[in-house]
């Protein structure tokens, strides 16, 4: 019997050390991180562009001696358009896997349910799409645009170009109601009368206005009694109409509009949510000439953005990773803000020479820049990121001719009132 | 005030060039011969001044790096240009000029003129001057147009080219590219362009045109000087009762109140005219939305018609009624490729490419037509396969046929996603069905005027398949009463299956108008089942006149509670929830019908 256990014992011991040996070797030479991102459901069709960018960057990093001597090893876990779903999966990868950094999530409300998982645990989070502001989480670095880096900017252009009236349009949630409730406060400051802002007001009992614009549904199909309304506003000639509309509710709208004899020369349409990525499930040729505004495109001509484009296009070609579309691919702002968000992080590291988040955050405070393809970012000390910021006009084939540039804008989360304080103060 | 007029989407001097584009050889013998007049011309100006018309061109052209002296020199042609200059411009805007790369590293703007040799190479011309462009032999230059690259433009640019052609076209003889012209004039207010204006009107004989240039004058008149000619101005739209007018009438009033002092002849004036296009304007919202609410209705109706047969008369509750009208869509969108550019499908992981026929024009818009029997035949063949694997064995069980027929509706999507992608695919609509036309400001959109003649096409020929024909006769009976019809012979197994396959093809050629106005995707017809089902059971189950009142009947209240309440949620949310308030008061729905069948 003493024989026997003490075998098993050893056998247990043995079979402990075999297993735990190259274990302890990985975690010397590699480094954890998380890809948090919904690969399945409603919102796998813009989200999966993001895991494969990232996966990309995380070889392109290994390839040229990784971070800090150690590899990055990607965790990539599935969010499933599910917002609870999110929340879990973060705390799984902070307190299971461990990992250093997380890169994800895409809409408002999964980076709202990830915000007290990583507030809790400590985690980093870096999120790279456009959103609404009016948040700081010390634990997460916003690469994404604020709205004075797309939505002011694009309005800025429209107001140059001499347009007069702004007709407010989006998808009823947090980004467009947020995006337009600021809008209509720089509009106001910018000298635009309130009855030159189209969509609609809606007050609360005090007067103060809680909701500007006309929103409609997700799935909305029939848009003929709203084109009718901005064909009346646009009737004077000099009117925009700015979209926050989300997905494919675009396709219904815009066919509304062509057949209602509107045109991009006469009413242009300012749209926030079309990227190039999007084009892929949107007709292109129906949106020819219509604005968009991010902070990078894929026209860009710069020597970095052509490296990086090919570069992408080769690693699809190459990749082993499985379930990669590889056909029609094109790059985005937000898949070079991940993009981004990856090298911020690796030079930060390098910078205070440790992965525990404090000390990373401390040095992107400090401010850190990358040349990525989109031009120069810095991060600031507000957790934004400074970068150029892009207005496009579209092509046929889907990609943007660049129309203007604005090199250099600090992103500013907190906008709301601040428009009216300064009108206040003159 | 329009009374009467096309509207073809865009500018209509594009359509008109891109319609000379598609006769190639006309257009560029024409502009061949301006450009061999003009060489003559240009010879003896472009040796004294650099700036001719041609010239300012070219130099705009080669600016690729600054859009904004583009868009000035484009602007100075108003002054210099001619009919030739209207031509180049609308050449640049179509993608027609090059930018060419000389062996000494300058660039030079080109055309293209006469036919392609059997390499698709072409005769380049340089914009500068007009005359061809030699290499160093001295030989004429021959280049393929797609090796070129196009001198760009964006919407900066073609603005101020519009308002360039907008002068030019002022006296073009074509009637509604001057109108257009006329209205654009009219909206800019400059006062430097009433003499341009007043001078046309004095020699204008179209009568349409003659109306749009009173409107023009008198917009532009709003900015005179003369506080006399504004209030005249401003009463003279007013009477007209001229839409566009009202920012501009609102701009004026408020200059008149701040005015010190103040001008009450001109507030009375425009408030007066304010009122009559106030009243106007609730009259078009009025027939606007009573065309909208007929036209919803008429989607609504296409949609639910085939429900109206499977569930109606056959009380079958097919939930993958949605997905049949997907595969109306997908093959519509199939045919759209064949016809184009050609197809690629991945059904399992295999890749497959269907070379399409490449054609343009009239026949490329054929297109829908053929898409419609394709479509209607694809989702009843899936129909009548659905009815023979699974429904047949389900006639007596409609909670089972309803998870069997979700299961179904399930099985489908994931197929659409696995052959098409899980991306929405893209259907553009050929060019009669955009566009609208516009009778008293009241704009009736060409697609929704074809959902409405299509609805009507519809239900006529299924009131007539019904009530006049044998299979009719037969189908009436085995609904009414399947074993009485049994029993005299009739074979009910074959009339169920065509029955359902009839149904099923009508939700496929929903589905075919679906991808004229919406999204083709995976999904497309769950956003449309709960509409149908609503619609078939507010009219009555089994009862077609009460599907097309209750069609109409969502249509219109939706389109009016938008109209109203400005609220496209809060208006939804009230016709369904007078829907459930209906259906409490009457739970049969409009027309109860009495059968036997119904009652099993």
């Amino acid at each position: 019997m003493k024989l026997l256990k003490s075998v098993g014992l050893a056998l247990l011991a043995a079979s402990i050390a075999l297993g735990s040996v190259p274990g302890a070797r990985a975690a010397e030479d590699t480094v954890k991180v998380g890809v948090l991102h919904s690969l399945s459901g409603t919102m796998a069709i813009s989200e999966t562009s993001l895991r494969d960018v990232l996966l990309f960057t995380f070889d392109e990093i290994n390839k040229s001696g990784g971070v800090m001597g150690k590899k990055i090893e990607p965790v990539v876990v599935d969010g499933a358009s599910d917002w609870p779903l999110f929340a879990e999966k973060a705390k799984q990868l902070l307190e299971q896997d461990k990992v250093a950094a997380i890169f994800g999530c895409w809409t408002s409300v999964s980076r709202k349910s990830v915000l007290p998982v990583v507030e809790q645990a400590n985690g980093l989070l870096f999120y790279p799409v456009q959103y609404e502001g009016e948040e700081m989480s010390k634990n997460i670095i916003y690469t994404a645009e604020a709205v004075n880096q797309q939505a002011t900017p694009a309005v800025d252009y429209c107001l140059a170009q001499g347009k007069k009236k702004f007709y407010l349009l989006g998808s009823d949630y947090v980004y467009p109601q947020t995006t337009n409730l600021v809008l209509l406060e720089y509009l106001l400051s910018k000298g635009v009368p309130i009855e030159n802002i189209g969509g609609g007001l809606k007050k609360d009992e005090a007067g103060n206005v809680i909701s500007a614009g006309k929103y409609t549904p997700f799935g909305h199909t029939d848009y003929q009694q709203i084109v009718s309304e901005i064909k009346q506003f646009a009737a004077g000639g000099n009117a925009v109409i700015i979209n926050t509309l989300n997905g494919d509710t675009n396709v219904p709208f815009f066919k509304e509009y062509a057949a209602a004899g509107l045109n991009a020369e006469d009413c242009p349409v300012v749209s926030f949510s079309i990227s190039e990525d999007e084009f892929r499930g949107l007709p292109a040729k129906d949106l020819v000439g219509q604005l968009g505004c991010w902070t990078y495109f894929q026209s860009i001509a710069s020597p970095a953005n052509k490296k990086f484009v090919t570069n992408f296009k080769k690693w699809l070609q190459t990749t082993k990773e499985t379930g990669i579309v590889k056909e029609n691919r094109v790059t985005c702002s937000p898949m070079v803000l991940s993009y981004n968000g990856v090298y911020l992080w690796k030079k930060a590291v390098e910078q205070a020479k440790s992965f525990e988040v404090e000390k990373v955050v401390a040095a992107l405070e400090k401010g850190i820049s990358f040349d990525g393809p989109g031009g120069t970012v810095t991060s600031q000390k507000n957790h934004h990121v400074t970068k150029n910021v892009y207005i496009g006009e579209t092509k046929a084939d889907g990609q943007f001719k660049i129309l203007k540039s604005y090199k250099g804008v600090a992103g500013e989360p907190f906008l709301k009132g601040t428009f009216k304080a300064k009108v206040a103060a003159k | 005030m329009p009374l009467l007029s096309f509207n073809e989407g865009a500018g209509f001097i594009p359509c008109l060039f891109s319609l000379l584009e598609k006769r190639g050889t006309i257009c560029m013998k024409l502009s061949h011969s301006i450009i061999r007049l003009l060489i003559a011309g240009c010879l003896s100006v472009a040796a004294i001044a650099d700036d001719t018309p041609r010239a300012t061109i070219a130099k705009a052209v080669l600016m690729t790096e600054d859009a904004e002296e583009q868009a000035r020199l484009v602007s100075s042609l108003a002054a210099t240009g001619s009919e030739e200059t209207g031509k180049l411009l609308s050449l640049w805007r179509q993608g027609g000029i090059f930018i060419h790369d000389l062996p000494d590293e300058t660039q030079v703007a080109i055309t293209l003129e006469g036919n392609a040799d059997e390499e698709g190479r072409q005769r380049a011309l340089r914009v500068d001057d007009g005359k061809p462009l030699l290499d160093a032999s001295g030989q004429p230059v021959l280049l393929v147009a797609a090796d070129l690259v196009t001198a760009d433009t964006d919407s900066n640019l073609r603005r101020a080219m519009n308002s360039v052609l907008d002068l030019l076209a002022l006296s073009t003889p074509d009637v509604a590219a001057r109108k257009n012209a006329v209205t654009k004039l009219g909206m800019s207010q400059k006062l430097e362009r009433l003499e341009d204006l007043k001078t046309r009107q004095a020699k204008e004989t179209n009568a349409d045109v003659k109306l749009a240039l009173e409107e023009a004058i008198a917009l532009v008149q709003l900015k005179s000087k003369d506080a006399l000619v504004q209030a005249a101005a401003a009463r003279k739209l007013g009477d007209m009762k001229s839409m566009m007018s009202k920012d501009f009438l609102l701009a004026l009033d408020k200059e008149a109140r701040a005015a010190q002092p103040a001008n009450t002849e001109i507030s009375a004036a425009v408030t007066e005219a304010l009122a009559k296009i106030e009243t106007h304007t609730k009259w078009v919202n009025f027939y606007g939305t009573l065309f909208r609410g007929v036209s919803l209705g008429s989607v609504l109706l296409v949609v639910a018609i085939g429900l109206a047969i499977t569930f109606g008369l056959m009380g079958v509750i097919n939930m993958a009624h949605g997905e049949l009208i997907a595969v109306g869509a997908y093959a519509t969108y199939m045919v759209h490729n064949l016809f184009g550019a050609g197809l690629s499908l991945s059904p399992f992981g295999w890749s497959v490419w269907i070379p399409g026929l490449n054609a343009g024009g009239a026949l490329y818009d054929a297109y829908f037509i053929v898409a419609l029997p394709v479509a209607f035949l694809s989702a009843a063949l899936v129909g009548i396969a659905l009815e023979r694997g699974i429904i047949q064995f389900l006639y007596r069980r409609p909670l089972e046929s309803l998870l069997a027929t979700w299961g179904v509706s399930l099985v489908l999507q994931q197929l659409f996603k696995l052959i098409f992608g899980s991306n929405n695919v893209q259907v553009y609509s050929p060019q009669w069905l955009s566009g609208s036309w516009t009778v008293m400001d009241v704009s009736f959109g060409w697609n929704r005027l074809f959902v409405i003649g299509f609805a009507v096409a519809i239900i006529i020929a299924t009131w007539l398949l019904l009530t006049k024909t044998s299979l009719g006769l037969l189908i009436r009976a085995v609904m009414q009463n399947r074993q009485m019809a049994a029993c005299m012979g009739v074979r009910t197994e074959r009339v169920n299956m065509l029955t359902f396959g009839f149904g099923s093809g009508l939700a496929g050629l929903a589905g075919a108008f679906l991808s004229q106005i919406g999204n083709v995707g995976p999904s497309l017809g769950q956003n449309y089942i709960v509409e149908a089902f609503m619609t078939v059971v507010v009219g009555g189950v089994g009862s077609l006149a009460g599907t097309v009142i209750s069609a109409m009947g969502i249509g219109v209240i939706d389109q009016a509670l938008q109209q109203i309440l400005l609220n496209p949620v809060l208006g939804k949310i009230l016709v369904l929830g007078a829907i459930i308030l209906f259906l409490q008061w009457r739970p049969a729905g409009m027309f109860v019908t009495q059968s036997r069948s119904l009652d099993n």
